[in-house]
């Protein structure tokens, strides 16, 4: 046996990147009530609005925010956005007829691709209620009849819109405007499905509401839209999970949700973002706070070829808090392009961004963030901490804070490290009879263990197995 | 915009005192740099340094520390920027960015970016914005100096820089 450990331990190969993503198998899209075809023109928008019988105010907004849409460039930083063909994406497939309420009533190839991911059994075991999203839009919707009785709302958007068009005219866009960037412009002009949730006054959700969404067709475009209300002294967790198959081409998901959360509640929004990676993520999520209310985002973000996400918040009212904890793993071939922006509108807010990022085999992470401190809000406080770990050195790691500071009663802290696992943690953990490859790992779910902390149990153990999955075959 | 260059070896201290657009690159093997800057502003003045540390050589260090007090309606900007290049392992970077707002109409922005592209290195930066805490106020004043005075004597002490 050496007395010393090698001070080179490792040198990573080109097996860091698995082949085999458990999620990459498809169905046929024969069986479709719809398919729009290829490219997106404003006959499309017309045909869209018409199927879904909206209102046409709605239609106005989509047509409005296709201009918007078609003027503006590709933004000039973060990932490249170039290989992406508008023309060749589907931008509407519809799957089945309408939303169910019990899985026997959900066409088999789907009912299969969600029995896989297993949906339907943590359903049972600890979900209040349940959407899945099937490209363009949700086949299934479910929720236990406790919160039901409370006056919860939980449905698809295209539901909400139907049933209670007063609520979501008032705060549709009200948060991201149709012209806030190009792709949320995009998804205001071809939105469909996500998610419609109202939490009345006072009311706790206390288990979380989960939407699944499924990219199952090729070069296609999944553009879900999601308003979350929760009201005076309310809570909720929601959650949502992605998952993509294994095509060549590539396909497109780009999101936008907004969050209102008023007088003294608080709402969660964990994502756990695992696409194939040949899908661009681009997203946009923001949420407005009230007076002592809370927002906490918490974003895993996986897979994906680029992803470009930056959960914000706006804190509007006096004494409210923001809080995002994000975790980025990229590896080859990936870019994530994630952060989060804080703006202080009141005094007395505070907020606190945690982003914690890992590169291997070439991928590359950026944290790009910004705080933004009004000239109103005295005695605001916000604290920004990225940790950046590099496994190889083919890998690469950005920071790009900004810290805008209008006013001096506060207090405004950033701090950012980067660094690689260290030979000494590995002597240490070696020389108490670890093999090196179970040392990485440990070292790897310990530097994000603070944030996996934060997800429901359940999330929390498929996390850790994530991780341990993704550095399997990372020695050399 | 003036550049430094630091050659194999070569150890320099690098001391800002005036406001603009400055690029350190190390460019041999060994090269260490210290640059550090304080800054002060007034009246409506508004002035902005932006610095780019560049690692372009393995076994290279930089510490750079960016200090400043914005008094009145001034604005103080300071970009601070380390990139280290492919195959620069063994590099060592901080770039710390501080300011003290004195009076509440003044502004800052401080924006330190890192790109990094080597995976064996030690790299932070560390930027705050805040007020004398009122705490450190009442300690000196607890102590016998007015309000004034006590200011004077934190603000000394925090544009100080010890490299």
């Amino acid at each position: 046996m050496a007395r010393f450990a090698a001070k080179k331990t490792s040198k990573p190969g080109d097996s860091l990147i698995r082949d085999d993503y458990e999620h990459g198998y498809s169905f046929d899209t024969d069986s479709y009530e719809f398919k729009s075809g290829k490219g997106l023109t404003e006959k499309i928008i017309h045909q869209l609005s018409r199927m879904k019988n909206e209102p046409k105010w709605m239609l106005e907004t989509r047509l409005r925010a296709f201009g918007e849409f078609q003027a503006r460039p590709n933004p000039m930083w973060g990932g490249d956005l170039s290989p992406i063909k508008f023309d060749d994406i589907s931008y509407y497939l519809k799957p089945t007829e309408k939303v169910v309420k019990s899985w026997a009533d959900v066409p088999k190839d789907v009912k299969e691709t969600f029995d896989r991911i297993g949906v339907p059994k943590a359903e049972r075991k600890f979900l209040a209620g349940v959407k899945a999203q099937y490209d363009s839009e949700v086949v299934y919707g479910s929720l236990k009849s406790t919160w039901v009785k409370d006056g919860v709302i939980f449905l698809s958007m295209d539901e909400g819109l139907a049933k209670y068009p007063d609520l979501v005219k008032e705060y549709f866009g009200s948060v991201i405007p149709l012209n806030d960037n190009k792709y949320a412009a995009l998804n205001t002009a071809v939105w469909s499905g996500g998610s419609f949730v109202y939490v009345p006054k006072n009311v706790h959700v206390k288990m979380p509401l989960q939407t699944y969404f499924r990219i199952n067709a090729e070069a296609f475009g999944q553009f879900e839209r999601t308003l979350i209300i929760v009201d005076e002294g309310a809570s909720v967790h929601y959650i949502e999970g992605c998952t993509a198959p294994q095509f060549n081409s590539t396909s497109l998901h780009s999101a936008v949700v907004e969050i209102i959360v008023k007088k003294g509640a608080r709402c969660q929004y964990t994502t756990v973002q695992n696409w194939y990676k040949n899908i661009y993520n681009l997203v946009t999520k923001r949420a407005h706070v009230s007076e002592e209310g809370q927002m906490v985002w918490t974003d895993f973000n996986m897979g994906s070829k680029v992803t470009m996400k930056y959960p914000s918040f706006i804190l509007a009212g006096k004494g409210a808090k923001g809080e995002t904890l994000s975790m980025a793993l990229a590896g080859e071939g990936q870019h994530q392009d994630t952060g989060s922006k804080a703006t202080h509108l009141a005094p007395y807010t505070s907020s606190t961004i945690i982003a914690k990022s890992i590169s291997k085999g070439g991928g590359r992470t950026s944290y790009r963030g910004k705080v933004f401190i009004s000239p109103n809000a005295h005695h605001s406080k916000n604290t920004v901490v990225c940790d950046a770990l590099l496994l190889d050195d083919k890998s690469r790691s950005d920071t790009y804070p900004v810290d805008q500071v209008y006013n001096n009663q506060v207090e405004i802290q950033h701090e950012a490290t980067v660094s690689k696992i260290g030979d000494d943690q590995l002597f240490y953990l070696m020389t108490r009879g670890m093999s090196e490859e179970n040392s990485r790992k440990m070292i790897v779910n310990g530097f994000i263990a603070d944030l996996v902390k934060k997800l429901p149990l359940e999330y929390a153990v498929e996390m850790n197995r994530l991780i341990d999955f993704e550095m399997e075959g990372s020695i050399g | 915009m003036i550049t430094y260059t630091i050659k194999k070896n070569q150890s320099k201290k690098i001391e800002l005192t005036k406001p603009g657009q400055y690029t350190v690159e190390l460019v041999g093997e060994g090269a260490e740099a210290l640059v550090s800057g304080v800054f002060q502003t007034k009246d409506k003045e508004t002035i902005a340094t932006e610095i780019l540390i560049h690692h372009k050589s393995p076994h290279t260090s930089a510490k750079t520390t960016l200090k400043g007090v914005a008094r009145d309606q001034s604005y103080l900007r300071f970009k601070g920027k380390i990139i280290i290049d492919e195959h620069c392992g063994d590099t060592r970077s901080f770039l710390t960015e501080r300011v003290l707002l004195l009076s509440p109409q003044a502004k800052a922005e401080a924006v330190p970016d890192l790109e990094i592209k080597t995976s064996d290195v030690s790299c932070s930066h560390a930027a705050s914005v805040s007020n004398i805490p009122e705490e450190h106020i009442f300690y000196l004043q607890a102590r016998g100096l007015d309000r004034r005075k006590a200011e004077e004597i934190i603000v000394e002490g925090f544009l100080t820089v010890s490299n």
